[in-house]
């Protein structure tokens, strides 16, 4: 488990809680839960909801820790002034990711999805609960190996990444294509910075 | 203060660098840096963590409901020419967060120097809030030595990188040597990075190019002694990046020359 720690927001948003899994087992059966546990009622939906109240994230297309941080830093801001565009704090997430507008969109392409093998699972307002109690609500819900957070790269799909923003045919990309180092830092950067506007790209 | 909103909290904590009657900027830290580098050896990794803060404050004898649209069309806009320059390769820095309602810009924390006080005649700077006394003297033997640059070179550089942001149609709006920093790379070449997008606009016009440069070469005039050479330079290099499309600015900068920035001698 890992931390993203906010230390100037009130002590129910400084913390959220990452979790970055390979090698997912249950993808089809999560993604089933969680649609479930939206349409369940009264008391069995809460506890339902409850344990899948994070923002489950398809790890491919997430370029580095501050890209997340980021989507995760516009949400809280988003809420705290009122100004979700989706339901919940944690699908908020998914939605900063998605350079378009169309909620849909956005959840098909950064959830979880029957396909989908590396996993990044998110707990924003979790920040009371230790993260020992944390770690085994996560594990209580994906099957599969957790992973220190640094191993990210390793998963990251740049491919899908430029077309998902339409970078192939830019300068910035074109200049560096004999260097893939580079031209990873500069599409990390690109995408960072559209995550932190996306609040006003509209 | 019952209830704070996480911007002003955030200002709260952070440094003001420099205030301005449009906005103040601020150094600050969003979130504590991940334990990986926290431990690590500073591998030229500088702290991540670390943002600047444009902070366009209200302002108090405007109207609230114009007051807060300004803003927000502001906060946006500067955004947004970011992003565009990223995407063509101008070197800028990124986007860390937005708050239009509170009207704060984080952006990239650059390390480096302004351009303005790596050239003779720039030290001084009238706004600083921080005191750099001690930077200053310590700069009077050859601030640009430590880039491992020459001053011709670093001027090539400001005109390629001017090149590249008007060959997709972004103006800068406010082109002056405090606007251009050096950023020191792990390879033996530093970065030049233009900032303060806050008056940019697209454009593809001639004139809006032209009046651009002009800017930049009153600046030069104005800051820097015996600045002509330098500003040939840089006006080379952008002319070897613009290609065809340099004659046509050429001739109109001759003529901004003659007339001064403002075309419309009416009104």
């Amino acid at each position: 488990m890992d931390l993203f720690f906010f230390p100037h927001l009130a002590p129910d948003r400084a913390t959220t809680h990452v979790a970055l899994f390979r090698n997912v087992k249950n993808a089809a059966d999560l993604r089933k839960r969680i649609i479930n546990a939206a349409t369940m009622e009264g008391e069995a939906g809460e506890i339902a909801r409850e344990d899948v109240n994070f923002a489950f994230i398809d790890a491919r297309l997430i370029t580095s820790r501050l890209h997340l941080q980021t989507a995760v830093y516009q949400s809280i801001l988003a809420e705290a002034q009122n100004g979700l565009r989706t339901r919940t704090i944690h699908s908020e997430v998914l939605w900063n990711l998605n350079p378009t507008n169309n909620i849909t969109e956005a959840i098909r392409r950064y959830g979880v999805s029957d396909a989908t093998t590396s996993l990044l699972v998110v707990r924003i307002d979790g920040g009371t609960t230790p993260p020992i109690e944390m770690e085994s609500k996560v594990k209580k819900v994906v099957d599969g190996g957790l992973v220190p957070l640094s191993q990210l790269q390793e998963v990251t799909d740049w491919s899908t990444i430029k077309k998902y923003h339409k970078l192939t045919n830019e300068l910035s990309i074109k200049a560096v294509q004999e260097d893939p180092a580079t031209q990873f830092a500069i599409i990390d950067n690109i995408v960072t910075s559209t995550v932190a506007t996306k609040s006003v790209m509209a | 203060m019952v209830s704070q909103g996480p911007t002003s909290a955030l200002l709260e904590k952070s440094t003001l660098i420099s205030q301005g009657a449009e906005a103040a900027i601020y150094k600050a830290s969003l979130a504590l840096p991940p334990p990986s580098l926290a431990t690590n050896e500073d591998t030229n990794h500088q702290d991540q963590s670390a943002v600047l803060i444009k902070y366009r404050f209200s302002k108090g004898y405007r109207h609230k409901t114009l007051d807060m649209t300004l803003t927000k069309t502001r906060v946006a806009g500067e955004a947004r020419a970011l992003i565009r320059c990223l995407r063509a390769g101008v070197n800028v820095p990124g986007v860390r967060m937005v708050d239009a309602a509170e009207g704060v810009l984080g952006i990239e924390w650059i390390e480096g120097k302004s351009v303005r006080r790596l050239l003779p005649g720039g030290a001084e700077e009238e706004n600083e809030v921080l005191d750099e006394a001690q930077d200053v003297t310590e700069e009077e033997i050859d601030p640009l030595k430590d880039f491992g640059v020459s001053v011709d070179r670093m001027m090539t550089l400001i005109g390629t990188e001017i090149a590249k942001m008007h060959l997709v149609d972004i103006i800068h709006g406010d082109l002056t040597t405090s606007n251009m920093m050096l950023r020191p790379t792990t390879n033996s070449q530093p970065d030049l990075v233009l900032i303060d997008f806050g008056l940019s606009y697209q454009s593809a016009l001639v004139e809006d190019k032209a009046v651009d440069l002009y800017v930049l070469e009153r600046a030069f005039n104005s800051t820097h002694p015996d600045s002509e050479p330098m500003f040939q330079s840089v006006l080379d290099a952008y002319q070897a990046k613009m290609g065809k499309e340099w004659n046509a600015i050429k001739r109109r900068l001759d003529d901004v020359r003659l007339r001064g920035r403002k075309r419309s001698m009416v009104g």
